[in-house]
């Protein structure tokens, strides 16, 4: 186990130890893996000591969050104001005290895997992603970062420093909706997030972003052709039907041993339309489904 | 020794009850608070090695080689065990000779023990696991008991597929059909419920010089593991201790044969080693290697006459019981004396097999075989109330069972039947009629309903075994009583419920005693603890030996008062002559004086339940000296676009004859209902060609803190024949009603009866969609 | 490295793999803590780590390094129990007691930080813990009763 003592120690130290090196913030993911011997790495990074990372800031109109951040910490921060409650509700569905104490969202981003709630409500407030290296720094979008399950675009010398995405402002509603077997400790069946922005006179949905724990493949992701069938039009219970329509054929789920595919992609649909729905009636002061 | 269980209460009902009753806190709740070292795990000795265990990966196959020389050799390892290495007998059972402890020339389930090996280092051991070689040749397989059955099936024993084969027949159901008006016939489904206690099993072994073997662990039943462990080692029972450890809960897995599989792996080791050796099972290995609940399939058939009343009513159950039957034919002997609920039903078929398949083993789990009987039946009579237009509660009034009717078994029903209290109180507390005609209003995605379930629970082991338990009770010189049994604690309260009646017939607070822990090696066989029956069977030990105990408490009082003993009375620990209270003696004295004159203070007995006398052909007689009834309502939202079924309130209500201790009483009433809960609606371990798909607590749902409803207990009191102060058993019977009960409520809120369970949100989803369809 | 337990401050090597659990439970004898599954889903691995409830099974003890760790044994004693121990007594909050260690350090822990609970911040603040015997309904009731007490 290395324990760096600072930022430039730890990526001088990447540099030169490249493989094998499991990288942890805290050990939730791996320890898991390890019992359950599916992993057996041979070098750990601690992340933990390197507080620097763990912070919520407001910067201009943007949200930055800390690669260290705490899920708790993350729901505990004044930078979360009503606007952004989306963030508790992760929080509050993901299971339990012990596990949001610990559980990172760095360490979230880098699973990349469909368990992993926060990743759906990040990708609908398009958030970036900033890595550091020895080389300097890249950013990237979040959807350009998560590559496949367990696969990130982190090279071996890179640590995932930060989160970020410009803050809502009052035209825009963020929500997020979870189903799981029980009401705690869940791995969700279908989880949905959705990201409005719309004028309320006129209705008209200048942009929204949706995304589900799986769509097509094994990562979160952004279901756009279901998108494409709101954006720019009226919301009114009729668009939405279209847009679920589109959401039908976009899903591709698989069964497993919990439930079915169909299943998934019915309780998707409801999901989605109840997420929307919350989002519009904050947004509009009204019910668009009568 | 002579129980004189008269007696003894009516000397101690002659008096305000001191604390038989009473909610006095449990004994050993303290160490528990304090987090002090009393499991197994927690006193393993220093030197100790520990297992690891090699197991089978194929579901059924051939053994061909099982080639251990490499993982003997690895570095860090200490010994490598296999069937080769057993002394005695190659077998750890429950019931039937049909399991071996590690499996030679064929193993059965995928899972199932093939060689252990230890080391100082666990983590070794473990490594070292993968360096053993095993060779299968798979044969082919069954997983369903409806296969197994067939002629065709593949062989999993040498005398076939059904281990068991428990028929009950009472009248004739043909005439019994030609008389109804209607008939329903339905097949109900349910799943392997596993029984998750939240330590799970272990156990350590140290040899003694002598070549004796110590034996700790975290069991149910010290003698059934003293005499497993004999039989392995080649050793007498007497050269076997075995002390049950403080246990993290049990609800049967730690009862029958695998304790004796945990502890013999580790019983080899050290006896081969000649050091402690020490085996606690990961997770996953106790969710595939230990015994779970039996999925039954279950087809009834039922006919009620032109009043309403059943005329007949048949039943086939085919309980898959895994690769090795363990209790199963027991489970199966309830299951078929349960099958039809509590009703009076003149013509009864009941055919239940215990069946074998290569899917992991089911035995002893609480409620044992009570549970899905009693889904299956209050599933049918619900929808035939319905089909008959008939209010659910109405329909069973007119049905049950009451004190002088016949049950299937035509056992007569005694005064001690408080099933229609049970039923009037939680209809009333559940404000049955008028929130029903409310939910039928309902409109809109989510929907409500209330179900009702009843039950009855024939106690103790009936014909399930002998029925007897032995107390040991000692009084130092400082005047603490010593109470010991072979009857286990693991979460119940019972022991202390014991200890309760013990006080209560010496008339001494129960600050006096002192609860030890079970070791072979200082009270006698008590049997298993198990089916509910600590404080029926052991509560009459109890009584038996405190009252001979107390008995010479008066006599030596008697002597220093100088008058006769059946004239000493005691209060507040005092014993003076009646009459004459001026003169008394303390109980200190009365020590201290039998010390001084060599009275023995020291009193042991065994109580033994009369024989239950039935025909096995037709189980006809009696069964089970005395029933618990209850009856519990489920209030349910049903999500209807996701299937999502929220529990929102139970009532339950249970005759329980009489409650020793009410607040341990409830406590087990909340934690089985919670149980039950699980298992109606989240719970299930699925197979699938017989590899556990999810043998571990993230894919294995059982309830959290937010699943929980509210739930409101109901204690009925008619006093049983069997029980001290007529209690009755209750470990079980929680367990068992919420599943027809939430399975009924969902059939009101939607209108769709769901025949499987667990109630998962697909199925209800499902049965939501076929709701719609039906109105179009 | 060096951390603090129940107050006691500690300089240990560790294993890279090895968990705070087992440095506990092996390293210093606090047998107190237990361990229910090993992949942090039952929660009766819990401790406080800095006055926050952790999962000790899911983190490295390295990670452990400056912080303060409090177990139940450093709650109270037999002569002096904590209000949430007694309460949990007398409440028979406690049946087989594998998970009352990590129950008693989540109650008392939410009432450190919230004296007067709702009954839903009872059953958050002890959501990610499985009880299999008692049901949780005596577990909130010992907990409010604790609430009770502790204010005076």
């Amino acid at each position: 186990m290395y324990v760096p003592e600072d930022l430039p120690d730890l990526l001088h130290y990447l540099d030169t130890h490249q493989s094998g090196v499991h990288l942890i913030a805290n050990g939730s993911d791996l320890i898991s893996r390890i019992q359950r011997r599916q992993v057996n790495p041979k070098t750990l990074v601690d992340l933990s000591g390197l507080k620097e990372f763990t912070y919520v800031k407001k910067d201009g109109n943007a949200i930055r969050i800390g690669a260290l951040t705490t899920i708790s910490d993350l729901s505990d921060s004044p930078v979360i104001d009503l606007r952004h409650e989306v963030f508790r509700e992760v929080a509050a569905k993901f299971g339990g005290p012990a596990i949001i104490n610990v559980a990172t969202v760095g360490g979230n981003i880098c699973a990349a895997s469909s368990s992993e709630d926060l990743l759906p409500v990040l990708l609908v407030l398009d958030a970036q992603v900033r890595v550091r290296s020895t080389n300097g720094e890249r950013v990237m979008r979040l959807e350009d970062f998560l590559k496949g399950k367990r696969a990130s675009d982190l090279k071996p010398n890179e640590i995932l420093v930060e989160t970020m995405f410009k803050a809502l402002d009052e035209h825009s509603a963020c929500t997020f909706e979870k189903i799981g077997m029980r009401n705690s400790l869940i791995i969700a069946f279908v989880n949905c997030a959705v990201c409005l922005k719309a004028e309320s006179k006129t209705k008209l949905v200048e942009e929204i972003r949706i995304a589900f724990n799986r769509v097509g493949g094994k990562i979160p992701e952004r279901a756009r052709r279901t998108e494409e069938k709101l954006r720019g039009r009226v919301l009114s219970a009729e668009a939405v039907e279209g847009a679920v329509s589109a959401l039908r054929s976009e899903l591709k789920l698989s069964s497993d041993f919990r439930v079915s595919g169909d299943y998934r992609t019915d309780v998707a649909c409801v999901l989605f339309r109840r997420a929307l729905g919350r989002g519009t009636n904050t947004l509009l002061g009204e019910n668009i489904f009568g | 020794m002579v129980d004189d269980h008269a007696a003894v209460e009516k000397l101690a009902r002659s008096r305000q009850l001191l604390v038989v009753g009473k909610s006095i806190q449990r004994l050993d709740s303290v160490d528990k608070v304090l987090g002090k070292p009393i499991y197994t795990m927690d006193i393993v000795p220093e030197n100790a090695l520990y297992l690891k265990v090699v197991r089978s990966s194929v579901p059924h196959a051939l053994l061909k080689m099982v080639e251990v020389t490499e993982a003997r050799k690895y570095p860090g390892v200490a010994a490598v065990v296999t069937a080769h290495d057993i002394p005695g007998i190659n077998e750890s059972t429950a019931l039937l000779p049909d399991k071996p402890l590690f499996a030679t020339g064929r193993v059965r389930f995928a899972g199932e023990p093939i060689a252990a090996i230890a080391s100082y280092d666990p983590s070794v051991a473990e490594e070292a696991v993968d360096l053993v070689k095993v060779e299968y040749e798979p044969l082919p397989a069954v997983f369903s008991p409806v296969d197994a059955i067939k002629p065709e099936a593949p062989k999993i024993h040498k005398n076939g597929n059904i281990a068991k084969h428990m028929k009950l027949r009472k009248g004739n159901v043909e005439e019994g059909f030609k008389r109804a008006n209607l008939i329903v016939e339905r097949t109900y489904k349910s799943q392997f419920q596993e029984p998750v206690p939240l330590e799970p099993e272990a156990g350590f072994v140290v040899p003694e010089p002598d070549g004796s073997v110590t034996c700790v662990g975290s069991i149910q039943s010290p003698f059934h593991v003293q005499t497993g462990i004999a039989k392995i080692l080649s050793l007498r029972p007497d050269q076997v201790r075995v002390i049950q450890a403080v246990t993290g809960g049990a609800f049967g897995p730690k009862s029958d044969e695998i304790p004796v599989d945990v502890l013999g792996m580790a019983a080899l080791v050290a006896i081969k080693t000649r050091k402690p050796a020490a085996l606690a099972y990961t997770r996953e290995e106790s969710m595939i290697g230990h015994t779970k609940r039996h999925p039954f399939v279950t087809t009834l058939k039922a006919g009620v006459d032109k009043n309403g009343k059943f005329t007949a009513w048949e039943t086939t159950m085919l309980a898959d019981t895994g690769a090795y039957a363990s209790l199963g034919p027991l489970v199966v002997i309830r299951a078929c004396f349960h099958a039809t609920g509590p009703y009076v039903i003149p013509n009864v078929k009941t055919d239940a097999y215990c069946v074998y398949t290569n899917n992991t083993m089911a035995g002893s789990f609480r409620g044992f075989g009570g549970p899905q009987a009693h889904f299956a039946a209050e599933s049918l009579v619900d929808e035939i109330a319905k089909k008959l237009g008939m209010d659910p509660v109405d329909f069973r009034l007119l049905n049950i069972l009451r004190p002088g009717s016949l049950m299937a078994t035509s056992q007569v029903v005694d005064e001690a039947c408080g099933l229609e209290e049970c039923i009037s109180k939680s209809v009333k507390e559940s404000d049955w009629y008028r929130k029903r005609k409310e939910f039928a209003n309902i409109t809109g995605t989510k929907r409500r309903g209330l179900g009702i379930a009843i039950i009855y629970h024939g106690n103790s082991l009936g014909p399930e075994g002998n029925d007897y338990a032995a107390v040991h009770m000692q009084i130092d010189r400082d005047g603490l009583v010593r109470f010991r049994t072979g009857l286990t604690e693991y979460g119940t309260g019972a022991l202390s419920g014991l200890i309760q009646i013990a006080a209560e017939t010496m008339h001494l607070s129960v600050g006096y005693f002192r609860l030890e822990a079970p070791d072979t090696d200082f009270c006698k066989d008590t049997g298993p603890t198990v089916a509910s029956r600590t404080i029926t069977i052991g509560g009459r030990a109890t009584q038996m030996v405190a009252g001979t105990l107390n008995q010479k408490l008066l006599e030596v009082a008697a002597e220093m008062l100088d008058c006769a003993a059946s004239e000493v009375e005691s209060a507040d620990a005092k014993y003076y002559q009646k009459s004459k209270t001026q003169r008394s003696v303390t109980y200190h004295e009365l020590i201290e004086y039998a010390y001084k004159h060599r009275i023995q203070l020291k009193e042991a007995g065994t109580f033994t339940a009369p024989k239950c006398e039935y025909d096995p052909e037709t189980s006809q007689g009696t069964t089970y000296l005395q029933y618990t009834y209850g009856a519990v309502t489920a209030e349910v939202e049903v999500d209807t676009e996701t299937g999502k079924v929220q529990v929102e309130r139970m009532v339950a209500a249970y005759d329980i004859g009489k409650a020793i201790n009410p607040l341990s009483l409830i406590g087990q009433i909340e934690g089985g209902t919670v149980q039950g809960l699980g298992y109606a609606i989240m719970e299930d371990l699925v197979h699938k060609d017989g590899i556990v798909v999810n043998p571990n607590l993230a894919d294995y749902y059982i309830p959290t803190s937010l699943d929980i409803p509210e739930i409101k207990t109901i204690i009925v009191e008619y006093p049983g024949p069997l029980g001290p102060y007529g209690a009755k058993a209750i470990g079980e019977p929680p367990i068992v009603l919420p599943a027809p009960a939430i399975v009924n409520a969902i059939d009101n809120a939607l209108g769709v009866r769901l025949y499987e369970i667990p109630t998962l949100p697909d199925r209800v989803l499902a049965a939501c969609k076929r709701a719609r369809e039906a109105k179009k | 490295m060096k951390f603090t337990v129940n107050g006691k401050d500690y300089a240990l090597v560790v294993e890279s793999h090895e968990r705070l659990l087992d440095v506990l439970r092996n390293r210093l004898g606090l047998k107190g803590t237990k361990e229910g599954c090993s992949t942090g889903d039952c929660g009766i691995c819990g401790v406080l780590m800095d006055g926050k409830l952790v999962n000790s099974c899911l983190i490295f003890a390295i990670q452990a390094r400056n912080k303060r760790v409090e177990t139940i044994e450093g709650i109270g004693t037999a002569e002096k129990l904590h209000p949430v121990q007694r309460a949990f007594m007398e409440w028979n909050a406690s049946q087989c007691g594998y998970c009352i260690p990590a129950m008693i350090l989540a109650a008392k822990n939410l009432l450190d930080k919230n004296p007067n609970p709702t009954q839903d911040q009872i059953r958050r603040a002890t959501s990610g813990i499985l009880c299999r015997c008692t049901g949780y309904l005596k577990i909130f009731e010992a907990v409010q009763a604790a609430a009770e007490e502790m204010k005076g």
